[in-house]
């Protein structure tokens, strides 16, 4: 971990209509870091993914990507800039094949060319355990292996940061284990992790540190067992007494 | 860096080349038809290239860009007119004044995309309709071609019969070159790639590098010069265009018609629905209203019952595509299809 901040969020906020779901957030991440970002429902969290990756317009702050500005740029500059997203709710492309969503990402996020983005894909297929699935299409794929095609096609773009939306939701134990084991992979890879995950354990096993959200407001931030110790984020986002 | 193993990735079937063959061998019956068919044939032939091309735009508008227009009657109309001005008034070369009339659609397909890109759905739709109507409004009070009279192509007489059809056939063959074929040779290229993407999911799309506003206005523009190439062609061969015709609405109704029972998003899809609407045309047009009704009730249908049209009933039984534009992994101890 070189210790450089990858990605700079200084006094984030953002509301729609009267509600403010994001409100004066800043934090850095530094480069290889996995920051695990927690809160309850509507805390702000899949809203602060789509601030970051630009689906969502800032109101106020800026966020800033090795330094430079992304604040104002659409989100197909942010993936061209290393920046590489999965969504909550998986986005495939149904109508074209597994292989096929691969390829947009290496081609356009990553600027790959045909032969390149080709061989690329083929990799990263098989280190997600998609490679059997390449040539099935994107909506006929089960939950899992949509889950598993978000996260294969943020990786196609080649990404510096890596935003993974509640990819562990719904996976069994033994799935769960197989994700962190990819997700420690991905890391060893020099690639910075921002994960949004209710399933703990999965989180807490690979995160360096922890934010935790709740009504768009930063209550923590630090190392996990010192977050997870936190009285507030024990009565907040656990339903425990302190 | 390691270096990563070469794969193999297929783009073509057995049926596509199939396909391929038979759509060269069409093409060039079609150039050749002068000297085969009768003037009634030739006629027809021109219909249905016209129909081809403009339902191919619209389903590269409406079914990969998410751009649902019922105003590409402006372009028509357009280029059309374009095409008799330039051979009326300026004396130039009818046949010469086909691709340049194309730059009349051109040209009004950017200021017309810049008014609507903001708007969505159905209001981009509508607001595609006033731009049409707004466009043969100003043709019905412009002197200069006749207003709402019309204009007709004299200069055509000073050609005989078969030299006409002769120009017509080749017209209409570089028309389906250029609408069909260059559909077929975009939706394969990485921009295709883009647009399929695009066309199933434009957020995603965005957040994975495309920039859907660019590919969208420039499909836009290339939609608008197809569907002007084929409006000059169709009214050529009408030898007259007035504002009520050259604009209208029809045309949105037949794009849909031919794109929705056919199968939006595939180049299939038109083709297979630019044949039936023609025949059905042909053959229950002399029925009046109770036609329009039966061809709107099928419309209704496939978009309630079967939203993939005809071509995505039988793409959904049968592996064999006739224009493939996607890439297949061949994965070991895969011989593929």
């Amino acid at each position: 971990m070189s210790g450089n901040p990858l990605l700079s969020v200084q006094g984030l906020g953002k509301a729609f209509g009267a509600l403010r779901v994001i409100q004066d957030i800043s934090f850095d991440v530094r480069e290889g870091e996995v920051l695990g970002i927690l809160g309850p429902n509507g805390a702000g969290k899949t809203t602060l993914f789509n601030l970051i990756s630009g689906d969502l317009a800032t109101e106020t702050g800026e966020i800033c990507l090795s330094s430079e500005k992304l604040t104002n740029e659409p989100p197909h500059i942010r993936c061209r800039k290393g920046i590489g997203r999965t969504y909550q709710i998986p986005k495939p492309y149904g109508g074209m094949t597994t292989f096929e969503n691969l390829l947009v990402t290496a081609m356009f996020g990553a600027k790959l060319d045909e032969d390149a983005a080709h061989r690329s894909c083929a990799a990263v297929l098989r280190e997600c355990g998609l490679a059997d699935k390449a040539n099935r299409r994107a909506g006929s794929l089960t939950l899992l292996d949509r889950k598993r095609l978000e996260l294969a096609r943020a990786l196609a773009g080649n990404p510096k940061l890596l935003l993974l939306d509640e990819i562990a939701g719904g996976l069994t134990d033994q799935e769960s284990r197989e994700l962190v084991d990819l997700v420690r992979r991905i890391r060893e890879r020099g690639i910075t992790v921002l994960w949004i995950e209710h399933v703990l354990h999965a989180v807490l096993a690979v995160a360096s540190r922890i934010i935790v959200l709740n009504f768009g407001e930063m209550i923590a931030d630090g190392a996990p067992q010192m977050v997870i110790a936190d009285p507030d984020v024990r009565r907040i986002y656990m339903g425990l007494e302190a | 860096m390691t270096t990563l193993p070469i794969v193999n990735v297929q783009r073509h079937t057995l049926s596509s080349r199939i396909a391929m063959s038979l759509s060269v061998v069409a093409l060039m019956a079609l150039i050749a038809m002068p000297w085969w068919a009768d003037s009634g044939w030739i006629r027809w032939a021109v219909e249905l290239s016209c129909y081809i091309a403009i339902a191919q735009m619209w389903n590269l508008l409406a079914g990969y860009a998410g751009l649902v227009s019922v105003g590409q009657q402006a372009f028509i109309g357009a280029a059309g007119y374009a095409l008799f001005v330039l051979c009326q008034k300026f004396g130039v070369n009818p046949f010469l004044a086909v691709p340049l009339a194309m730059i009349v659609p051109a040209i009004l397909s950017v200021p017309t995309y810049l008014l609507l890109h903001r708007l969505d759905g159905p209001y981009f739709a509508i607001g595609t309709w006033v731009v049409a109507e707004a466009v043969r409004l100003v043709t019905t009070n412009l002197d200069f071609v006749n207003a709402g009279a019309g204009l007709t192509l004299r200069v055509m007489t000073q050609y005989r019969l078969h030299e006409r059809e002769v120009a017509m056939t080749i017209l209409c063959a570089i028309l389906l070159l250029v609408t069909v074929g260059g559909s077929y040779w975009l939706l394969r290229s990485r921009h295709g790639l883009a647009l399929t993407a695009m066309r199933d999911n434009p957020v995603s799309a965005g957040s994975q590098g495309v920039n859907v506003s660019r590919l969208r206005f420039l499909v836009f523009i290339a939609a608008a010069v197809g569907t002007g190439f084929a409006g000059a062609i169709y009214y050529m061969a009408q030898l007259r265009i007035t504002p009520a015709s050259g604009y209208d609405p029809k045309w949105a109704s037949i794009s849909i018609f031919i794109v929705m029972v056919g199968g939006i998003g595939s180049i299939e899809g038109a083709i297979i629905g630019a044949l039936l609407y023609f025949f059905a045309d042909r053959f229950f047009s002399q029925y009046g209203a109770i036609y329009m009704v039966v061809l709107g009730c099928l419309t209704l249908f496939m978009a309630i019952y079967a939203r993939g049209g005809i071509w995505g009933f039988v793409s959904s039984r049968f592996d064999a595509p006739w224009f493939p534009v996607g890439r297949r992994l061949v994965l070991p101890n895969d011989k593929g299809t």
